[in-house]
């Protein structure tokens, strides 16, 4: 590859050259398939990263199976389903960006991106003012709870894992949100091209992952 | 897809996921199962909702890992580490739920529902039972 003389110069395609390969590749092919097997067994400890949290959900929900039924009726199924609906879109504008950034267009994929980012922030807005009204009611955990309308022993209890969970999440959500804003740059400058899209699409597969954790807590936490 | 494909360095990774149209029609179907788990969750069928719950969602899943994810066009390699991981979740949730399932009543299960509280008489920001921010050690055996 003439990467390092022409490394700002487009091709006549639109794009820029893809970064040099790594010696110990034979081809591009190869490293795309390593980078993308790395990205997979890093979701795997995320994904038991997360059974963690829904084992202990499901633990004290057999403990405290009234609490858990009083505290979910008073969280807002309106919002959960908004912020359901904005993260499976914004998983959709994702992969549309995957899907145009393996073909080139740099500049359809850099919107999706913004666009993905900006449903990103959306949910956490939502989820903030799901977190505000907890705090004005003191429907809090462990000893910080004072909520007269959850009557069943394990109220704190129910939102040591709401908070916990929703919590965890949102840490998710914050840091995918980073890695897409970042893809989204280097789409800006035109580094995507169907010979090196890895970067973005490793960004999507976690962002995928987030909204994958949400699927589980949505109803979870919402609706049973 | 054929069309684009011509524009390729030869040593280009094969661009897969499908068309557009495919991505979209997926995130349909994904609306169509929130909407299904939130119309299940009306229904009066008691202890059948979290296993119906559970069903769903594990559909939206492998939608979201088919297709989003690219699983359905992936390598062997990246299949295994997922449904590795997938199993390895079953085998903790199952156990642990098994143990709690068995065992007899804990002595936490018993602790009687707490007391309904005028919160009026509560100091504000201190949960009820707990002394009053102000008081000492005498009066906390006052209150009660």
């Amino acid at each position: 590859m003439q990467h390092s003389a022409a490394a700002q110069q487009l091709t006549p395609e639109g794009w820029l050259p893809p970064p040099p390969l790594p010696h110990h590749y034979d081809d591009r092919v190869s490293h795309a398939n390593a980078v993308r097997f790395g990205m997979w067994l890093f979701l795997g400890t995320e994904v038991l990263l997360f059974a963690g949290v829904f084992t202990g959900y499901f633990t004290f929900r057999a403990y405290f199976p009234e609490a858990f039924d009083q505290a979910a009726r008073h969280l807002s199924l309106f919002l959960g389903t908004l912020n359901t609906f904005l993260l499976l879109t914004s998983s959709l504008t994702v992969a549309l960006a995957h899907h145009n950034a393996e073909r080139g267009k740099n500049h359809n994929a850099f919107w999706l991106l913004v666009v993905s980012v900006l449903m990103g922030g959306g949910f956490l807005v939502i989820k903030g003012i799901e977190y505000h009204e907890k705090f004005v009611e003191h429907a809090l955990p462990g000893k910080f709870f004072n909520f007269a309308e959850i009557t069943a022993p394990g109220g704190p209890v129910f939102y040591v894992v709401y908070f916990f969970a929703t919590g965890l999440h949102a840490l998710h959500v914050i840091v995918g949100m980073s890695l897409l804003t970042w893809v989204a740059v280097r789409a800006w400058r035109k580094e995507f091209s169907p010979t090196y899209y890895a970067p973005l699409e490793n960004a999507g597969l976690y962002w995928h992952l987030v909204d994958l954790v949400w699927i589980f807590l949505y109803p979870l936490l919402y609706l049973v | 897809m054929a069309s684009t494909s011509a524009s390729h360095a030869p040593d280009a990774p094969h661009p897969h996921g499908g068309g557009a149209g495919r991505l979209i029609l997926v995130w349909l179907a994904l609306l169509a199962l929130t909407a299904t788990t939130f119309g299940v969750s009306q229904l009066p069928i008691g202890h059948l909702h979290l296993p119906a719950a559970i069903f769903i969602a594990c559909l939206k899943v492998v939608l979201v890992v088919l297709f989003f994810m690219h699983l359905w066009h992936a390598e062997g390699s990246n299949r295994i580490v997922f449904v590795v991981s997938f199993f390895f979740v079953i085998v903790l949730l199952f156990f642990v739920l098994a143990d709690i399932a068995t065992r007899f009543p804990l002595s936490n299960s018993r602790i009687p529902p707490m007391p309904q509280v005028d919160q009026k008489l509560v100091p504000s920001g201190m949960p009820p039972g707990m002394p009053a921010p102000t008081g000492s050690h005498t009066g906390e055996e006052g209150h009660r």
